[in-house]
């Protein structure tokens, strides 16, 4: 049995808004295995954003507890969550999220950097070269089409080999057809790198290529 | 985050640009500060040093009695340069001529500042001379000449000894002061002095020691000396009051002006920080995804901040320099006087103004970064949280504390500067906000560019209520600046206007004033006035001798008695420069002798209002009452007289009169003319003192021109950030209007119609400031009459509009031009 990659017990999120407290969250318990793909799906607003930020630990509960590879990251600081997050946690989202002033390798080398280590240069081309990038290494963002800047982000959230990948609807700015060539991408580097994806879409064929089907309506998990 | 990834990024940032306003607003800072304080600096030490001829030295020790040897020893001790002078009036002779003449010995040393500029033909121009009299010579005034009837190389007799008349004395830089009680000039070398034997004990004397040398070695002997009230220590100050305080005006101007354009640049440096950082949000939140910790963040950004901070104090500091430069060298043949080279201070000043800029304006932007949360990046509308805010106003505030006092060593001028600011803030941020909600109910039937821009002010209502508030701050201090510069300009030109008189005639007979009158007519300006002059003496004061009241006041006076003939004249009505603070003036008609006084005159021989004085005029006595006390200006270009008797009192004496004119330099042998006419009266010319005045105040109002200069820039700059700061909003909302089908031409009138308005509100909340600082300046700082200014009523609004929204339709052209699509897909 491959072991927990994230445990989710009995989570709340509760915001406070002018018209008194909104309840986001309410009641997530969740236990999600080394390795497996799972999408988060359900109606806009039903707190599958919210939730995804808490597993990966961007965001803080209001009650319950998170754990990250072994890591109880409802009770640390942004500080070390921040840490976590360097070892062990990738991102895709949805508005691609490059960094404008950087090129397409510097983006893929910038993780790997910020935890202060180097990733060779030829590891970051590699990774571009395998998301059908390889003369585009020098571009800016700003040069690059959407699908393009989207296959950078995916080559920058495998570059720091992450144990577990969030997406946030990866494809939600994309057309189908790229969207569908993006997915491949993902789903094959996922099967390669041996990462857990956990995934929030809209979009039901992504879901239906997903070991995994978590449905959220109103801040639940419906059974 | 390491070092080379930081300097990665902030290469970047400042090649796209982003980076590039506050690293202008901190060199610009820098170099303000640097080059305001370059010039101020030096043009300071050539002020003083100009000033210090009006002493002939840095400072004076003068005394009725001869000046120890020790103070000479001491003064030698600490390295300060010496000489010494004797001023004394003497009869001399020349064949059978004799004339009154005020007699100056000087030692070799003489002048230690300025210089004596001699001639060889009286009334013409002469040339500086590094030298004094030689043993048994004589220099004369020009007026001598004609009037004792010698040329150069006559022998003349003062006292005992004789002496050989050498050359013409052109000027000399000490002449300044009360030069109506002088006669005309005489200069010999002090070694000649005991041979003529006229100095005896009671004779009237004036010894002076000349000093010179660095300021703390001149204070430091003040201080040991500790001096006998029987000796008077002299400085600028003291001697010369008039140009003091216009010094000390200058220099608190030249500070508030420097004071406000590190004010102003620190605003826009705050401003890009804060677009910038702004700007960096997301930045920040994707490099919070991919694991960077908040430490990181910081220290990430920090370091970056000290680089562009580094990068900005050196350009600075180099722009500063260069701007000196620049400007010393446009003004060369303006500024005669030879500026001494520059200190360290100036880029010490600039170097810790760019570190504290960037320290309390631009930090705290960039402090807030670390905590802004992740979560950003897959939610947009996670923004700042307000508390920040107040930690950079704060930070601001402190900054721009930390920064005045030092800068100024002033703190009440600080104190008042900030809380003018704090409170103009306050009491128009309400202002402008009533001015935006007003903007409602008009715009409701506006064309539609006009409804744009207003929904547009309204919908951002507290940050337009910010943004004209720091646009009518920067237009305020800008008032400031211009309306106190002119106040200042104005008062100095005043005091001494153009073809002020510059030569005084004396001793005229009453049957040659009209000759006298219609040569001065031909050739020169008249002055409006004919001043009779009789001479007299007190012989008594309340049926008590003169002698015996000035006994027992027991009081050193160096020289001068109560007893001394005097200049007398009797007029209608009180010479303008003087102030009556006891008493009143006399009326029309008043029948009964009366007097008034002089202030220092009276209180120094103990004379009050109601006494009664009792005078000797050529043999004759006569009583008067002492009726009213006068405080006069010294210095006022006009005759004065300690003693001035009612009408009727004296008009049955002789009189002479006295009258003056200006005269061009180039016409200056008129008076020979005017002398051979008629040879007894005297003329004493003062053209030299007024060109010497004027001199300075020129120079001080060049560098109050450039400190005016140099605060615009830092205003633009203001302008141009708090558009910069404003632009990302605007740009999406317009982007959207566009997409929404609105033409470029839609955009460009809503974007003019906001900023003429912004504009003006920002005038109206200026011209309020302005006149309330201005107010408050005027007479606490600068003592001088405060009033309002209409004119700039109507100017400021205007003006307000019409600069804003060129600068604001610069600032965001490519807003109008951008595709929409650009905008909306974000990329920029
Ligand atoms: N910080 C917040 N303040 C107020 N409401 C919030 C906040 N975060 C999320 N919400 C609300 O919570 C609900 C769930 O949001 P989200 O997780 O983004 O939904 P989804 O991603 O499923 O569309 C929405 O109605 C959203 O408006
Ligand atoms: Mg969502």
């Amino acid at each position: 049995m491959s072991r927990t990659v994230v445990r989710v017990e009995a989570v709340e999120k509760v915001v406070p808004t002018a018209a008194g407290s909104l309840v986001i969250l309410d009641g997530i318990d969740l236990e999600i295995k080394q390795g497996e793909t799972v999408a988060i799906v359900g109606a806009s607003g039903s707190g599958k954003t919210t939730l995804l930020g808490i597993l990966a630990g961007l965001d803080e509960v209001s009650s319950g507890r998170v754990i990250l590879v072994d890591e109880e990251i409802s009770s640390l600081d942004e500080e070390a969550r921040a840490k976590v997050r360097g070892l062990h946690v990738g991102f895709v989202f949805q508005s691609f999220q490059l960094l404008g002033s950087l090129t397409a390798l510097e983006n893929v080398m910038l993780p790997v950097e910020l935890r202060g280590d180097t990733l060779a240069e030829s590891q970051a081309t590699e990774l571009l070269a395998k998301v059908g990038l390889a003369d585009r290494i020098d571009h800016y963002p700003r040069q690059l089409s959407g699908g393009e800047q989207q296959r950078v982000a995916i080559a920058r959230a495998f570059a720091s080999a992450p144990t577990v990948l969030f997406a946030d609807e990866p494809t939600g700015n994309l057309d189908t057809q790229t969207g569908d060539l993006i997915c491949d991408l993902l789903f094959d580097l996922n099967r390669e790198f041996g990462t857990t994806l956990i995934m929030v879409t809209h979009d039901g064929r992504l879901a239906e290529r997903c070991a995994r089907t978590i449905a959220i309506a109103a801040g639940q998990i419906q059974a | 985050m390491s070092l080379s990834l930081i300097l990665r990024l902030a290469w970047r940032d400042i090649r796209s640009g982003e980076m590039g306003l506050m690293l202008v607003a901190l060199l610009v800072a820098v170099g303000t500060v640097t080059s305001i304080s370059l010039f101020v600096d030096r043009l300071q030490t050539a002020l003083v040093q100009e000033s210090s001829n009006f002493l002939a030295a840095d400072r004076q020790i003068s005394s009725g009695e001869k000046i120890p040897q020790a103070f000479t020893l001491a003064a030698q001790k600490r390295g300060l340069e010496v000489a010494q002078t004797l001023v004394f009036p003497s009869m001399v002779f020349a064949g059978d001529t004799n004339q009154l003449v005020s007699v100056k010995a000087v030692d070799q040393g003489y002048p230690l500042r300025g210089n004596l500029i001699v001639g060889d033909v009286p009334f013409a121009r002469g040339a500086p001379t590094d030298k004094v009299p030689e043993p048994g010579t004589v220099w004369l005034d020009s007026r001598l000449f004609p009037a004792m009837n010698v040329k150069s190389g006559d022998l003349i007799e003062v006292g005992l000894a004789e002496l050989k008349v050498a050359r013409v004395l052109v000027a000399e830089p000490d002449r300044g002061g009360s030069f109506f009680d002088l006669g005309p000039r005489l200069l010999m070398n002090l070694v000649d002095v005991p041979a003529t034997e006229v100095v005896q004990p009671g004779s009237r004397l004036s010894y002076r020691l000349l000093l010179a040398g660095a300021e703390d070695n001149l204070e430091g002997l003040k201080e040991q000396l500790d001096l006998a009230p029987n000796y008077n220590w002299v400085s600028i100050r003291e001697s010369s009051p008039r140009i003091g305080r216009a010094l000390d005006r200058a220099e608190s101007f030249l500070l508030l002006g420097g004071l406000l354009g590190v004010l102003l640049a620190g605003v826009a440096v705050g401003l890009s920080a804060h677009r910038y950082a702004q700007r960096h949000f997301d930045h920040v939140g994707v490099l919070k995804t991919l694991g960077a910790t908040p430490k990181q963040i910081l220290y990430g950004f920090l370091s970056l901040l000290l680089l562009v901070g580094s990068v900005a104090i050196v350009l600075g500091l180099g722009a500063g320099a260069l701007l000196h430069v620049i400007i010393i060298e446009l003004l060369g043949n303006l500024i005669s006087v030879e500026l001494p080279s520059p200190t360290a201070r100036p880029f010490l000043l600039g170097a810790t103004t760019g570190l504290i800029c960037a320290i309390a304006f631009a930090m705290p932007a960039f402090i807030h970064l670390k905590d802004i949360s992740p979560m950003r990046v897959i939610r947009r509308d996670l923004g700042q949280s307000p508390a920040s805010r107040w930690i950079s106003y704060g930070a601001g505030i402190a900054g721009s504390l930390v920064l005045l006092v030092w800068y100024t060593n002033d703190l009440f001028l600080t104190f008042w500067t900030l809380a003018g600011i704090a409170g103009v803030s306050l009491v128009f941020g309400v202002l402008a906000n009533l001015l935006l909600r007003s903007g409602r109910v008009v715009g409701m039937q506006a064309k539609s560019g006009w409804r744009l821009a207003l929904a547009g002010l309204q919908r951002r209502r507290s940050e337009n209520t910010a943004q004209i508030l720091i646009f009518g701050l920067a237009i305020m201090l800008l008032l400031v600046l211009v309306l106190i510069r002119t106040a200042l300009i104005t008062e100095w030109r005043s005091q001494i206007p153009e073809n002020a008189a510059n030569h005084f005639v004396m001793n005229i007979a009453a049957d040659e004033v009209d000759g006298v009158r219609q040569l001065v007519e031909k050739r020169a300006t008249q002055g409006d006035f004919l001043y009779p002059m009789i001479r007299g003496r007190v012989i008594g004061v309340n049926d008590i001798s003169a002698k015996l009241w000035q006994d027992g006041l027991q009081r050193e006076r160096g020289g001068s008695r109560l007893t001394s003939e005097r200049n007398l004249t009797w007029i209608v009505d009180p010479p303008e420069s003087n102030a009556i603070v006891e008493g009143q003036w006399w009326a029309e008609g008043t029948v009964a002798p009366q007097v008034s006084l002089e202030a220092d005159y009276a209180k120094s021989w103990g004379i009050s209002l109601g006494d009664d004085l009792q005078f000797d005029i050529g043999g004759q006595q006569i009583m008067a009452k002492v009726t009213s006390i006068r405080t006069l200006e010294w210095e006022s270009m006009s005759p004065n007289f300690f003693i001035i008797f009612s009408p009727g009192a004296l008009k049955d004496f002789p009189a002479t009169y006295m009258t003056s004119f200006f005269l061009q330099r180039s016409d200056k042998r008129f008076l020979n003319e005017l002398l051979t006419a008629y040879p007894t009266i005297t003329v004493i010319e003062i053209d030299a003192l007024i060109a010497q005045i004027q001199e300075i105040v020129a120079q001080v109002s060049q560098a109050v021109e450039l400190v005016l200069g140099l605060v615009l820039i830092s205003g633009c700059l203001v302008l141009v950030a708090s558009i910069q700061a404003s632009k990302d909003s605007r740009m999406s909302e317009h982007a959207l209007i566009r997409a929404l089908g609105g033409s470029r031409k839609l955009i460009g009138s809503s974007l003019a119609a906001e900023f003429l308005l912004l504009g003006a509100f920002a005038g109206i909340v200026a011209v309020f400031g302005a006149e309330l600082t201005v107010g408050i300046l005027q007479s606490q700082v600068f003592n001088l009459s405060a009033s309002l200014h209409p004119w700039i009523w109507l100017l400021g609004p205007v003006a307000g509009a019409l600069i804003i929204a060129t600068v604001g339709l610069l600032g965001s052209r490519s807003l109008v031009d951008t595709p929409p699509m650009m905008v909306l897909r974000g990329l920029n």
